[in-house]
Protein backbone atom coordinates (compact mmCIF):
# COMPACT_ATOMS: atom_id res chain seq x y z
CA UNK A 1 0.00 0.00 0.00
CA UNK A 2 1.16 3.26 -1.14
CA UNK A 3 2.27 6.01 1.81
CA UNK A 4 0.33 8.74 2.86
CA UNK A 5 1.31 12.03 1.37
CA UNK A 6 -1.81 14.27 3.22
CA UNK A 7 -3.75 13.77 5.79
CA UNK A 8 -5.97 15.97 8.28
CA UNK A 9 -8.01 15.14 11.39
CA UNK A 10 -11.08 16.72 12.41
CA UNK A 11 -10.44 19.73 11.01
CA UNK A 12 -12.58 23.16 11.69
CA UNK A 13 -12.23 26.24 10.11
CA UNK A 14 -15.40 28.87 10.86
CA UNK A 15 -15.64 32.43 9.56
CA UNK A 16 -17.35 34.95 11.99
CA UNK A 17 -19.62 35.13 12.80
CA UNK A 18 -21.49 31.77 12.09
CA UNK A 19 -20.11 30.52 8.83
CA UNK A 20 -18.39 27.07 9.26
CA UNK A 21 -16.75 26.29 6.15
CA UNK A 22 -14.77 22.70 7.62
CA UNK A 23 -16.91 21.05 9.93
CA UNK A 24 -14.73 18.12 11.68
CA UNK A 25 -13.43 17.34 8.07
CA UNK A 26 -11.04 14.15 8.39
CA UNK A 27 -9.58 12.98 5.34
CA UNK A 28 -6.45 11.03 3.42
CA UNK A 29 -4.76 11.11 0.00
CA UNK A 30 -2.11 8.39 -0.39
CA UNK A 31 1.02 8.18 -2.87
CA UNK A 32 -0.63 8.76 -6.64
CA UNK A 33 -3.84 8.75 -5.95
CA UNK A 34 -6.49 11.66 -7.69
CA UNK A 35 -9.09 12.85 -5.29
CA UNK A 36 -12.04 15.15 -6.86
CA UNK A 37 -13.56 17.45 -4.60
CA UNK A 38 -16.94 18.66 -5.83
CA UNK A 39 -19.91 20.61 -4.34
CA UNK A 40 -22.41 23.59 -4.23
CA UNK A 41 -20.85 26.84 -4.40
CA UNK A 42 -20.05 28.22 -0.76
CA UNK A 43 -20.46 24.88 0.93
CA UNK A 44 -16.40 25.47 1.65
CA UNK A 45 -14.51 23.46 -0.69
CA UNK A 46 -12.27 26.59 -1.04
CA UNK A 47 -11.06 26.73 1.75
CA UNK A 48 -10.89 23.53 3.05
CA UNK A 49 -7.99 23.28 0.44
CA UNK A 50 -6.58 26.32 1.75
CA UNK A 51 -6.34 24.88 5.00
CA UNK A 52 -4.75 21.60 3.74
CA UNK A 53 -1.49 24.14 2.36
CA UNK A 54 -1.95 25.71 5.82
CA UNK A 55 -2.52 28.96 3.06
CA UNK A 56 -5.54 29.28 5.75
CA UNK A 57 -5.05 28.83 9.29
CA UNK A 58 -7.32 26.04 10.51
CA UNK A 59 -8.87 26.67 13.82
CA UNK A 60 -8.54 22.88 15.42
CA UNK A 61 -7.56 19.67 13.78
CA UNK A 62 -4.47 18.46 12.95
CA UNK A 63 -3.07 18.38 9.55
CA UNK A 64 0.18 15.88 8.23
CA UNK A 65 1.94 16.21 5.26
CA UNK A 66 3.76 12.71 5.42
CA UNK A 67 4.66 12.39 8.90
CA UNK A 68 4.80 16.24 9.92
CA UNK A 69 2.29 17.23 11.82
CA UNK A 70 1.88 21.19 10.36
CA UNK A 71 -0.63 21.90 12.62
CA UNK A 72 1.79 22.51 15.46
CA UNK A 73 3.38 25.60 16.29
CA UNK A 74 6.84 26.25 15.32
CA UNK A 75 6.67 24.69 12.20
CA UNK A 76 8.40 25.69 9.90
CA UNK A 77 5.21 26.57 7.47
CA UNK A 78 7.11 28.31 4.31
CA UNK A 79 9.13 24.94 4.18
CA UNK A 80 6.16 22.67 4.49
CA UNK A 81 4.49 24.85 1.39
CA UNK A 82 6.92 24.49 -0.81
CA UNK A 83 6.82 20.52 -0.79
CA UNK A 84 2.76 21.13 -1.61
CA UNK A 85 1.95 22.98 -5.50
CA UNK A 86 -0.81 24.86 -5.17
CA UNK A 87 -3.34 26.10 -8.36
CA UNK A 88 -5.61 28.83 -7.37
CA UNK A 89 -8.71 29.20 -9.21
CA UNK A 90 -8.72 33.14 -10.21
CA UNK A 91 -4.64 31.70 -11.48
CA UNK A 92 -2.38 34.51 -9.30
CA UNK A 93 0.73 34.42 -11.35
CA UNK A 94 3.33 37.06 -10.33
CA UNK A 95 2.36 39.94 -12.59
CA UNK A 96 5.49 41.47 -12.82
CA UNK A 97 7.36 38.89 -14.07
CA UNK A 98 7.24 37.10 -17.15
CA UNK A 99 6.57 33.18 -17.52
CA UNK A 100 9.57 31.81 -16.78
CA UNK A 101 10.32 33.55 -14.39
CA UNK A 102 7.04 32.83 -12.41
CA UNK A 103 8.44 30.12 -12.18
CA UNK A 104 11.84 30.19 -11.44
CA UNK A 105 10.95 32.74 -8.58
CA UNK A 106 10.50 29.71 -6.03
CA UNK A 107 13.36 27.98 -7.10
CA UNK A 108 15.78 30.71 -6.72
CA UNK A 109 14.49 31.92 -3.20
CA UNK A 110 12.85 28.96 -1.83
CA UNK A 111 15.00 25.96 -3.03
CA UNK A 112 18.28 28.42 -3.76
CA UNK A 113 18.99 26.84 -6.93
CA UNK A 114 21.53 28.75 -9.12
CA UNK A 115 20.14 30.96 -11.90
CA UNK A 116 21.40 28.25 -14.52
CA UNK A 117 19.94 25.35 -12.91
CA UNK A 118 16.45 27.16 -12.44
CA UNK A 119 16.23 28.50 -15.78
CA UNK A 120 16.37 24.50 -17.10
CA UNK A 121 14.06 23.23 -14.60
CA UNK A 122 11.56 26.09 -15.33
CA UNK A 123 11.98 25.58 -18.94
CA UNK A 124 11.30 21.56 -18.06
CA UNK A 125 7.77 22.90 -16.21
CA UNK A 126 7.03 24.65 -19.16
CA UNK A 127 7.57 22.40 -21.65
CA UNK A 128 5.38 19.82 -19.46
CA UNK A 129 2.09 22.27 -19.74
CA UNK A 130 3.10 22.72 -23.64
CA UNK A 131 3.81 26.78 -22.88
CA UNK A 132 7.97 26.68 -23.15
CA UNK A 133 7.68 28.59 -26.77
CA UNK A 134 6.03 31.55 -24.29
CA UNK A 135 8.35 31.33 -21.60
CA UNK A 136 9.10 35.56 -22.43
CA UNK A 137 5.19 36.68 -22.57
CA UNK A 138 4.24 38.30 -19.31
CA UNK A 139 0.75 37.22 -17.76
CA UNK A 140 -1.59 39.73 -19.18
CA UNK A 141 -0.19 38.83 -22.50
CA UNK A 142 -1.77 35.42 -21.96
CA UNK A 143 -5.43 34.03 -22.65
CA UNK A 144 -6.81 32.75 -19.79
CA UNK A 145 -6.51 29.07 -20.13
CA UNK A 146 -2.32 29.83 -21.00
CA UNK A 147 -1.68 31.40 -17.43
CA UNK A 148 -3.79 28.75 -15.66
CA UNK A 149 -1.15 26.33 -17.61
CA UNK A 150 1.66 28.43 -16.32
CA UNK A 151 0.12 28.86 -12.94
CA UNK A 152 0.03 24.50 -12.73
CA UNK A 153 3.69 24.93 -14.18
CA UNK A 154 4.70 27.10 -11.24
CA UNK A 155 3.08 24.39 -8.67
CA UNK A 156 4.74 21.11 -9.99
CA UNK A 157 8.39 22.87 -11.31
CA UNK A 158 9.51 22.06 -7.17
CA UNK A 159 8.92 18.58 -7.39
CA UNK A 160 5.56 19.16 -4.85
CA UNK A 161 4.25 15.64 -3.01
CA UNK A 162 1.48 16.84 -4.09
CA UNK A 163 -0.50 19.45 -6.00
CA UNK A 164 -3.79 20.78 -5.08
CA UNK A 165 -6.14 22.56 -7.58
CA UNK A 166 -9.04 24.86 -6.90
CA UNK A 167 -11.52 24.91 -9.45
CA UNK A 168 -8.41 25.49 -11.75
CA UNK A 169 -11.02 25.83 -14.55
CA UNK A 170 -14.03 27.57 -13.05
CA UNK A 171 -12.82 31.07 -13.75
CA UNK A 172 -11.99 30.55 -17.75
CA UNK A 173 -14.33 30.46 -20.67
CA UNK A 174 -15.91 27.26 -22.30
CA UNK A 175 -13.01 26.88 -25.11
CA UNK A 176 -10.35 27.46 -22.62
CA UNK A 177 -11.24 25.06 -20.10
CA UNK A 178 -9.57 21.81 -22.98
CA UNK A 179 -6.17 23.01 -22.85
CA UNK A 180 -6.02 23.12 -18.69
CA UNK A 181 -7.79 19.91 -18.80
CA UNK A 182 -5.44 18.11 -21.03
CA UNK A 183 -2.76 19.38 -18.92
CA UNK A 184 -3.87 17.70 -15.94
CA UNK A 185 -4.79 14.93 -17.86
CA UNK A 186 -0.98 14.43 -18.36
CA UNK A 187 -0.02 15.30 -14.73
CA UNK A 188 -2.34 12.25 -13.84
CA UNK A 189 -0.52 10.01 -16.44
CA UNK A 190 2.41 10.60 -15.03
CA UNK A 191 1.67 9.25 -11.40
CA UNK A 192 1.07 13.06 -9.94
CA UNK A 193 -0.53 12.77 -6.61
CA UNK A 194 -3.38 15.69 -6.55
CA UNK A 195 -6.65 16.58 -4.93
CA UNK A 196 -8.63 18.77 -6.88
CA UNK A 197 -11.57 20.78 -6.65
CA UNK A 198 -14.33 20.47 -9.85
CA UNK A 199 -17.05 20.22 -11.62
CA UNK A 200 -15.15 18.82 -14.67
CA UNK A 201 -17.45 15.62 -14.53
CA UNK A 202 -15.88 14.26 -17.65
CA UNK A 203 -12.11 14.45 -16.33
CA UNK A 204 -13.40 13.30 -13.36
CA UNK A 205 -14.82 10.61 -14.90
CA UNK A 206 -11.92 10.06 -16.40
CA UNK A 207 -9.00 10.19 -13.76
CA UNK A 208 -10.36 10.66 -10.03
CA UNK A 209 -9.99 7.24 -7.93
CA UNK A 210 -12.25 8.84 -5.95
CA UNK A 211 -14.62 11.96 -5.61
CA UNK A 212 -15.84 13.46 -2.73
CA UNK A 213 -19.18 15.72 -2.42
CA UNK A 214 -18.17 18.33 -0.16
CA UNK A 215 -21.68 20.31 1.21
CA UNK A 216 -21.93 22.75 4.11
CA UNK A 217 -18.48 21.93 5.43
CA UNK A 218 -18.20 18.57 5.60
CA UNK A 219 -17.74 15.36 3.43
CA UNK A 220 -21.17 13.92 2.58
CA UNK A 221 -20.35 11.01 0.28
CA UNK A 222 -17.28 9.61 -1.00
CA UNK A 223 -16.58 7.21 -3.27
CA UNK A 224 -15.43 6.30 -6.87
CA UNK A 225 -16.50 8.19 -9.62
CA UNK A 226 -18.89 5.70 -10.53
CA UNK A 227 -20.85 5.73 -7.92
CA UNK A 228 -22.00 9.28 -8.20
CA UNK A 229 -22.66 9.21 -11.73
CA UNK A 230 -25.16 5.70 -11.56
CA UNK A 231 -25.95 5.46 -7.98
CA UNK A 232 -25.39 7.96 -5.20
CA UNK A 233 -25.85 7.09 -1.66
CA UNK A 234 -27.02 10.67 -0.40
CA UNK A 235 -29.91 12.76 -1.11
CA UNK A 236 -28.01 15.58 -1.09
CA UNK A 237 -25.34 14.32 -3.90
CA UNK A 238 -28.27 12.87 -6.08
CA UNK A 239 -29.94 16.46 -6.14
CA UNK A 240 -26.84 17.94 -7.10
CA UNK A 241 -25.45 15.23 -9.45
CA UNK A 242 -29.23 15.49 -11.49
CA UNK A 243 -28.74 19.27 -11.53
CA UNK A 244 -25.32 18.85 -12.59
CA UNK A 245 -25.75 16.14 -15.30
CA UNK A 246 -28.55 18.46 -16.87
CA UNK A 247 -26.30 21.64 -16.95
CA UNK A 248 -23.55 19.41 -18.68
CA UNK A 249 -25.42 18.57 -20.95
CA UNK A 250 -27.31 21.91 -21.83
CA UNK A 251 -23.77 23.12 -22.38
CA UNK B 1 19.52 93.97 -17.43
CA UNK B 2 21.22 90.94 -17.58
CA UNK B 3 23.57 90.13 -14.66
CA UNK B 4 27.29 89.47 -15.67
CA UNK B 5 27.37 85.39 -15.14
CA UNK B 6 31.08 85.13 -14.55
CA UNK B 7 30.54 86.81 -11.11
CA UNK B 8 27.28 85.03 -9.93
CA UNK B 9 28.35 81.48 -11.64
CA UNK B 10 30.06 80.15 -8.86
CA UNK B 11 27.38 81.24 -5.99
CA UNK B 12 24.32 79.47 -8.33
CA UNK B 13 26.12 76.34 -9.08
CA UNK B 14 26.93 76.62 -5.36
CA UNK B 15 23.48 76.73 -4.14
CA UNK B 16 22.10 74.22 -7.21
CA UNK B 17 24.35 71.19 -5.61
CA UNK B 18 22.86 71.77 -2.11
CA UNK B 19 19.82 71.71 -3.48
CA UNK B 20 20.20 69.12 -5.74
CA UNK B 21 21.89 67.22 -2.73
CA UNK B 22 18.72 68.36 -0.48
CA UNK B 23 16.48 67.00 -2.99
CA UNK B 24 17.84 63.94 -4.10
CA UNK B 25 18.89 63.00 -0.19
CA UNK B 26 15.14 63.89 0.83
CA UNK B 27 13.47 62.10 -1.76
CA UNK B 28 15.72 58.55 -1.86
CA UNK B 29 16.15 58.47 2.08
CA UNK B 30 12.35 59.30 2.54
CA UNK B 31 11.69 56.29 0.20
CA UNK B 32 13.73 54.02 2.19
CA UNK B 33 12.07 55.44 5.53
CA UNK B 34 8.13 55.36 3.48
CA UNK B 35 8.74 51.72 2.64
CA UNK B 36 10.00 50.48 5.94
CA UNK B 37 7.14 53.10 7.74
CA UNK B 38 4.87 50.69 4.94
CA UNK B 39 5.50 47.80 5.93
CA UNK B 40 5.91 48.12 9.19
CA UNK B 41 2.36 49.17 9.40
CA UNK B 42 0.92 46.50 7.73
CA UNK B 43 2.63 43.89 9.61
CA UNK B 44 4.17 45.19 12.67
CA UNK B 45 1.04 44.74 15.02
CA UNK B 46 -0.84 47.33 16.53
CA UNK B 47 1.46 48.97 18.58
CA UNK B 48 3.84 49.84 15.89
CA UNK B 49 1.03 50.80 13.63
CA UNK B 50 0.05 53.23 16.09
CA UNK B 51 3.60 54.62 16.56
CA UNK B 52 3.70 54.69 12.79
CA UNK B 53 0.63 56.90 12.63
CA UNK B 54 1.60 59.45 15.11
CA UNK B 55 5.34 59.49 13.29
CA UNK B 56 3.43 60.41 10.16
CA UNK B 57 0.76 62.81 11.19
CA UNK B 58 3.71 64.81 13.13
CA UNK B 59 5.49 65.38 10.17
CA UNK B 60 2.47 66.05 7.57
CA UNK B 61 0.68 68.23 10.52
CA UNK B 62 3.29 70.73 11.08
CA UNK B 63 5.09 72.84 8.69
CA UNK B 64 8.52 71.52 7.38
CA UNK B 65 10.00 75.08 9.04
CA UNK B 66 8.94 74.57 12.10
CA UNK B 67 10.31 71.10 11.88
CA UNK B 68 13.59 72.76 10.99
CA UNK B 69 13.47 75.21 13.75
CA UNK B 70 12.94 72.92 15.98
CA UNK B 71 15.73 70.12 15.16
CA UNK B 72 18.07 73.28 14.32
CA UNK B 73 17.51 75.65 17.58
CA UNK B 74 14.82 73.59 19.97
CA UNK B 75 17.18 70.18 20.42
CA UNK B 76 20.30 71.57 21.12
CA UNK B 77 18.61 73.54 23.80
CA UNK B 78 16.81 70.73 24.58
CA UNK B 79 19.53 68.06 25.17
CA UNK B 80 21.52 70.63 26.04
CA UNK B 81 19.46 71.52 29.39
CA UNK B 82 18.81 67.38 29.87
CA UNK B 83 22.73 67.43 30.14
CA UNK B 84 23.06 70.11 32.38
CA UNK B 85 20.37 70.01 34.89
CA UNK B 86 19.54 66.11 34.76
CA UNK B 87 22.74 64.61 34.46
CA UNK B 88 22.62 62.90 31.13
CA UNK B 89 25.82 62.09 29.33
CA UNK B 90 27.16 64.89 27.06
CA UNK B 91 26.78 62.14 24.21
CA UNK B 92 23.05 63.10 23.92
CA UNK B 93 23.66 66.59 22.74
CA UNK B 94 21.78 67.58 19.37
CA UNK B 95 23.51 69.89 17.33
CA UNK B 96 23.74 70.01 14.19
CA UNK B 97 24.81 72.41 11.05
CA UNK B 98 22.12 73.28 9.17
CA UNK B 99 23.10 71.34 6.26
CA UNK B 100 22.48 67.88 8.31
CA UNK B 101 19.56 69.32 9.61
CA UNK B 102 18.23 70.07 6.50
CA UNK B 103 18.97 66.17 5.14
CA UNK B 104 17.44 64.86 8.22
CA UNK B 105 14.39 66.61 8.48
CA UNK B 106 13.63 66.53 4.47
CA UNK B 107 14.35 62.89 4.46
CA UNK B 108 11.96 62.05 7.82
CA UNK B 109 9.44 64.19 6.14
CA UNK B 110 9.32 62.81 2.79
CA UNK B 111 9.16 59.31 4.69
CA UNK B 112 5.75 60.73 6.47
CA UNK B 113 4.28 61.63 3.14
CA UNK B 114 5.70 58.58 0.92
CA UNK B 115 4.89 55.71 3.43
CA UNK B 116 1.16 56.52 2.54
CA UNK B 117 1.42 56.25 -1.33
CA UNK B 118 3.73 52.96 -0.92
CA UNK B 119 1.02 51.33 1.60
CA UNK B 120 -1.52 52.61 -0.94
CA UNK B 121 0.32 50.93 -3.93
CA UNK B 122 1.12 47.79 -1.67
CA UNK B 123 -2.69 46.92 -0.79
CA UNK B 124 -3.67 47.19 -4.47
CA UNK B 125 -1.51 44.24 -5.19
CA UNK B 126 -1.33 42.77 -1.98
CA UNK B 127 -4.10 40.10 -1.31
CA UNK B 128 -3.95 37.56 -4.54
CA UNK B 129 0.17 38.47 -4.67
CA UNK B 130 0.79 37.54 -0.78
CA UNK B 131 -1.40 34.25 -1.28
CA UNK B 132 0.42 32.97 -4.30
CA UNK B 133 3.86 34.03 -2.89
CA UNK B 134 3.20 31.71 0.01
CA UNK B 135 1.50 28.94 -2.05
CA UNK B 136 5.03 28.84 -3.40
CA UNK B 137 6.98 28.02 -0.50
CA UNK B 138 8.37 31.97 -0.24
CA UNK B 139 8.04 33.39 3.02
CA UNK B 140 5.92 36.78 4.20
CA UNK B 141 9.27 38.78 4.11
CA UNK B 142 10.76 37.20 0.74
CA UNK B 143 7.42 37.50 -0.94
CA UNK B 144 7.16 41.59 -0.21
CA UNK B 145 10.71 42.06 -1.54
CA UNK B 146 10.16 39.72 -4.80
CA UNK B 147 6.37 40.55 -5.34
CA UNK B 148 4.96 42.57 -3.55
CA UNK B 149 7.35 45.61 -3.69
CA UNK B 150 8.39 45.36 -7.22
CA UNK B 151 4.78 45.97 -8.15
CA UNK B 152 4.24 48.80 -5.68
CA UNK B 153 7.08 50.72 -6.39
CA UNK B 154 6.03 50.85 -10.23
CA UNK B 155 2.68 51.96 -9.42
CA UNK B 156 3.50 54.86 -6.96
CA UNK B 157 6.34 56.28 -9.35
CA UNK B 158 3.64 59.25 -10.90
CA UNK B 159 3.08 59.74 -6.87
CA UNK B 160 6.56 60.22 -5.99
CA UNK B 161 7.21 62.21 -8.99
CA UNK B 162 4.66 64.75 -7.32
CA UNK B 163 6.20 64.26 -4.26
CA UNK B 164 9.54 64.96 -5.72
CA UNK B 165 8.21 68.63 -6.95
CA UNK B 166 6.84 69.54 -3.66
CA UNK B 167 9.47 68.45 -1.32
CA UNK B 168 11.80 70.63 -4.19
CA UNK B 169 10.36 73.31 -3.50
CA UNK B 170 10.18 73.34 0.38
CA UNK B 171 13.48 72.91 0.48
CA UNK B 172 13.75 76.78 -0.04
CA UNK B 173 12.61 77.00 3.47
CA UNK B 174 16.46 75.78 4.40
CA UNK B 175 17.73 79.47 3.88
CA UNK B 176 16.10 80.35 6.98
CA UNK B 177 18.22 78.05 8.98
CA UNK B 178 21.11 79.14 7.90
CA UNK B 179 21.89 76.52 4.51
CA UNK B 180 22.85 78.05 1.16
CA UNK B 181 20.49 76.92 -1.04
CA UNK B 182 19.47 78.19 -4.59
CA UNK B 183 16.99 80.56 -2.72
CA UNK B 184 19.59 81.83 -0.20
CA UNK B 185 21.88 82.13 -3.47
CA UNK B 186 19.21 84.07 -4.86
CA UNK B 187 18.80 86.49 -2.38
CA UNK B 188 22.59 87.41 -2.06
CA UNK B 189 22.90 87.61 -5.80
CA UNK B 190 19.80 90.47 -5.19
CA UNK B 191 22.00 92.08 -2.99
CA UNK B 192 24.87 92.31 -4.89
CA UNK B 193 23.59 93.37 -8.22
CA UNK B 194 20.32 95.15 -7.55
CA UNK B 195 18.88 93.27 -9.92
CA UNK B 196 16.04 91.50 -7.93
CA UNK B 197 13.78 90.61 -10.65
CA UNK B 198 16.91 88.83 -12.64
CA UNK B 199 18.24 87.37 -9.57
CA UNK B 200 14.72 85.80 -8.89
CA UNK B 201 13.88 84.39 -12.02
CA UNK B 202 17.08 83.20 -12.67
CA UNK B 203 17.12 80.79 -9.54
CA UNK B 204 12.85 79.84 -10.35
CA UNK B 205 14.63 78.55 -13.68
CA UNK B 206 17.02 76.42 -12.38
CA UNK B 207 14.67 75.33 -10.00
CA UNK B 208 12.45 74.63 -12.64
CA UNK B 209 14.94 73.01 -15.49
CA UNK B 210 15.92 70.62 -12.15
CA UNK B 211 12.44 69.65 -11.20
CA UNK B 212 11.60 69.16 -14.99
CA UNK B 213 14.54 67.14 -15.57
CA UNK B 214 13.92 64.93 -12.50
CA UNK B 215 10.48 64.29 -13.07
CA UNK B 216 11.57 63.08 -16.91
CA UNK B 217 13.25 61.40 -15.63
CA UNK B 218 10.70 59.59 -13.64
CA UNK B 219 8.38 59.23 -16.31
CA UNK B 220 10.61 57.58 -18.85
CA UNK B 221 11.49 55.11 -15.86
CA UNK B 222 7.76 54.66 -15.47
CA UNK B 223 7.33 54.23 -19.12
CA UNK B 224 10.40 51.38 -19.02
CA UNK B 225 9.12 49.58 -15.76
CA UNK B 226 5.67 49.03 -17.63
CA UNK B 227 4.32 45.73 -17.02
CA UNK B 228 3.77 44.47 -20.43
CA UNK B 229 0.26 44.04 -21.32
CA UNK B 230 -0.92 45.72 -18.31
CA UNK B 231 -2.13 49.55 -18.17
CA UNK B 232 -1.33 50.39 -14.82
CA UNK B 233 -3.18 52.89 -13.35
CA UNK B 234 -2.42 55.23 -9.55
Amino acid sequence: MAGTVMECKHLWKTYKPHTVAVKDVSFQIREGEIKLIFGPSGSGKSTFLRCMAMLTMPDKGEVFLRDELLTKPGVNLNRARARIGFVFQHIYLFRHLDTISNVELALRRVLKMSRSDAQQRALDALREVKMEQWAKKYPAQLSGGQQQRVGIARAIARNPDIILLDEPTSALDPELTGEVIDTLRDLAAKGMTMLVVSHEMPFAREVADEMIFYDEGTIVETGPPEQFFTNPQSDRAKKFMTRLILKTKRD
Amino acid sequence: MLIPFLDIGPLLLNGFIFTVELTLIGIFGGLAIGIALAIGDMYGGPFVSAIIRVYVEIFRGSPILVQLFIVQYALPELTNWLIVYHGFPSYFLVALNPYATAFLVFALNSGAYQKGYIKGAMETVFEDQMVAGLSVGMSRAQTISNVILPQALRIVIPAWSNEFCSLTKSTAAVALIGGFDLTAVGKTIAGLTYNVIGAYTLVAIVYLAWITLFTKVADIVYEKKKIPGIELSV
